[in-house]
């Protein structure tokens, strides 16, 4: 008897904290009440969590001025492991991810971007001078050097594009994963967002420097956009509507954001739309 | 700065981040404990039926990886149309894989029963339920108890996993910390500080107040 | 993205993590023998005619068994290097597992001591034997297999740990499985690849371990063939 009791409770713990997965859209969701559920990794300046849990970065300010033009105060902030965020998304684990997600064909296969929040490259962080003089992935190849970036990166994918072999590779949790490889010389040089070197110069005070963004390949300027599941499009839409607005009128935008590094330089051409990026990235 | 600016600055967060490893902790514990005690008797039943599916289960939960497990029930579960909240996934995943550890353990209690007791009931005419509710069950727990007491320990260690799925637990905050300030060992030496004083000054006098009152129970007391 | 579960992409990163299931397997090994040597270390510390370094040991030994692998990790990634010692991400999980799991082997192999009737270590005693002597020829062949159920069962143990090694960047199977996943946004497959391969290999390796309790038990007269 007492064992049938024991099952049925496990049971109903276990059914009351189901919740099936939602067949809603994030339209609806919101309308019912629930809060938008806000996801990044960890990659400061782009996006971070601040101490109480709060949203930081200039992705999240972009992402935040519109959620407030579309009228949306309130949200729930989820910090993922990078390598989660995509198929955290589609888990329905958020309904938003930001964290600086470059616009790539092989993602939008799988979720959906909002237009373009910004143009970014990405560029190299080695130790100060330089002194094996790698700028660009032909130079990581040419010097046989060991290069690290994060899981689920796009450098990734572009490192794996302009030949890279897998034994010079360095695969780590994020940014803060690459930053601790390239303090204890486990490699000799990480690619990564122009943002995020620009980030680990300033933390090591010097101690590694950037490389030109210019002497990446051209191909490596990418758009960022607002992630969201397939089958949100009536949000993403009204969203990207917020969004256009806040560009054409970007001065508190830029103020937000600009405390974290995005500028006017960043602000996205015209021509390179999320069309476009899903398209040929 | 020092350790002690660095405890000023981070310390509340530190122990927010205890609170829910505490939570976690708890939630596990109480279902684990039930899982253990179904599927150790399941266990024992002489229906094939029964006992196979509980050696599968074991079989299973304790062959496979618990992050493997915890990634699983966070990132694959909902393609399966069970969508379970962070803290729930880690808690049933957690509680799964040491329900299947402490299964093993009731058994082992069980089985060490004098066979006395079991024909004593019998003779009684008590009724197999009655038999197991009132007089086994009772006597496991002086025996259970030391082994369960170390795998209560290793679920305290365990539930530091469950910031790889944003569960944010004292590990969680421990990395957010390091990740935005580089003070790794403060902050993760305070982590495991935190833990120890919890293993050691909380968990384990907690259980072996407890090994105390089940043996009192049972009159088994120590002079 | 598809929800059903696909062969094709089953079958193209199978290769991958094959390979990196090998790295799994060295990985228990190397960090399973360090095991047994740093216990046997921390075994022989306890037993040191210094009481305040006996009790420094056992402090340790406690604070290193009471502690999540997980943050041991981080703290010896994240931490050598900051004075100076710049080791291996692979480096790195060696030692930490081999200190963690070398506190259980301690345990274990403290346990096995003890399990040798006192009489043993009276009558070498009494014949006068040195105390290596005691050791080698009559208290480890008998205190051996007592300690053979809890050494085999940690091996099992580190090997079901080893995916903890990812999250500092080894790349062993799980590492692989991530990797795999967020470069194809797809963890279904990966994740439940890993799982499958887990199983295989654990179950028949804890069969082992409990035949040798068995036979353990068989040969000190515990339980009937």
């Amino acid at each position: 008897m007492s064992k049938i009791f024991k099952s049925l409770t496990v049971l109903l713990v276990l059914l009351f904290s189901i919740s099936t997965v939602s067949a809603k859209t994030l339209t609806e969701r919101l309308a019912d009440g629930h809060k938008l559920r806000l996801g990044f990794g960890t990659a400061v300046p782009w996006a971070y969590a601040g101490d109480g849990g709060e949203a930081l970065g200039f992705v999240n300010m972009i992402a935040l001025t519109v959620l407030e033009e579309m009228g949306i105060t309130e949200h729930e902030t989820k910090v993922f492991e990078w390598s989660g965020l995509i198929p955290g998304l589609n888990a329905d684990r958020a309904d938003m991810i930001t964290g600086g997600m470059y616009i790539l064909k092989s993602r939008c296969e799988n979720m959906d971007f909002s237009d373009p929040i910004g143009v970014f490259g990405d560029a190299m962080l080695v130790p100060k001078g330089n002194p094996k003089n790698i700028n660009n992935y032909a130079d990581v190849i040419s010097t046989g050097a060991k290069l690290v970036t994060g899981t689920g990166f796009n450098t990734v994918e572009a490192a794996k594009k302009y030949g890279v072999p897998d034994s010079q590779m360095l695969l780590v949790e994020g940014e803060v994963g690459i930053l601790a490889a390239m303090k204890a010389g486990r490699a000799d040089v990480a690619v990564q967002t122009f943002f995020g070197a620009k980030e680990h110069e300033k933390k090591t005070n010097g101690k590694f420097e950037v490389t030109d963004p210019k002497l990446m390949p051209k191909e490596t300027l990418n758009v960022v956009g607002i992630g969201f599941r397939k089958g949100d499009d009536k949000f993403r839409e009204a969203f990207n509507a917020a969004l256009a607005k806040v560009m054409a009128n970007p001065a508190t935008m830029l103020k937000r954001a600009g405390e974290y590094g995005y500028d006017k330089a960043q602000l996205p051409p015209p021509d390179m739309s999320t069309a476009w990026a899903c398209s040929t990235k | 700065m020092t350790y002690f600016e660095f405890l000023n600055e981070h310390g509340i967060t530190l122990l927010l981040g205890t609170v829910t490893t505490v939570k976690v902790l708890v939630c596990s514990m109480i279902l684990y404990v039930i899982i253990s005690m179904i599927f150790g008797l399941m266990r024992l039943s002489k229906n094939p039926v029964i006992q196979g599916t509980a050696t599968v289960y074991i079989e299973f939960f304790r062959g496979t990886s618990l992050l493997v497990q915890l990634f699983w029930a966070y990132y694959v579960l909902p393609f399966f149309g069970i969508s379970l909240e962070a803290f729930t996934a880690g808690v049933v995943a957690l509680g799964l894989n040491f329900g299947a550890y402490g299964a093993e353990i009731v058994r082992a209690g069980i089985l060490a029963v004098p066979k006395g007791q079991w024909e004593a009931a019998h003779a009684l005419n008590f009724t197999p339920a009655k038999r197991i509710k009132r007089i086994i069950i009772p006597q496991i727990f002086p025996i259970i108890l030391p082994p369960a007491a170390n795998l209560t320990v290793e679920l305290l260690k365990a539930t530091a996993l469950v910031a790889l799925v944003t569960v944010v637990d004292l590990t969680f905050e421990a990395k957010q910390i390091n990740s935005i300030t580089w003070l790794s060992a403060q902050c993760f030496g305070t982590a495991l500080l935190i833990y120890y004083i919890m293993a050691r000054f909380a968990l384990v006098p907690f259980l072996r107040w407890l090994e105390v009152l089940a043996a009192r129970k049972v009159g088994k007391e120590k002079a | 993205m598809e929800m059903g579960w696909r062969w094709d992409f089953t079958y193209e990163i199978l290769p991958q993590m094959a390979i990196a299931t090998l790295n799994t397997i060295l990985a228990a090994g190397v960090g399973y023998v360090i095991a047994l040597v740093v216990g046997l270390f921390f075994l022989l510390a306890q037993r040191t005619p210094s009481k305040i370094f006996n009790w420094v040991n056992r402090e340790l030994v406690e604070f290193i068994r009471s502690t999540p692998l997980l943050i041991q990790l981080f703290f010896v990634y994240f931490v050598l290097p900051q004075f100076g010692i710049t080791l291996s991400a692979w480096m790195c999980g060696m030692i930490t597992i081999g200190l963690h799991f070398g506190t259980y082997m301690s345990e274990v192999y403290r346990g096995a001591l003890e399990g040798v009737s006192k009489t043993q270590w009276e009558a070498c005693r009494a014949l006068n034997f040195s105390t290596i002597y005691t050791y080698r020829r009559i208290v480890l062949p008998q205190a051996f297999p007592i300690a053979i159920p809890g050494m085999g069962n940690y091996l099992v143990g580190i090997f079901k740990d080893t995916p903890l090694l990812s999250t500092i960047g080894v790349a062993e199977l799980f590492h692989a499985a991530t990797a795999v996943g967020g470069y194809n946004y797809r963890y279904l497959e990966p994740y439940t690849l890993v799982g499958v391969i887990f199983l295989t290999l654990s179950i028949p390796a804890a069969m082992w371990v409990r035949k040798l309790e068995r036979d353990v038990n068989i040969s000190q007269g515990k339980i009937k063939k």
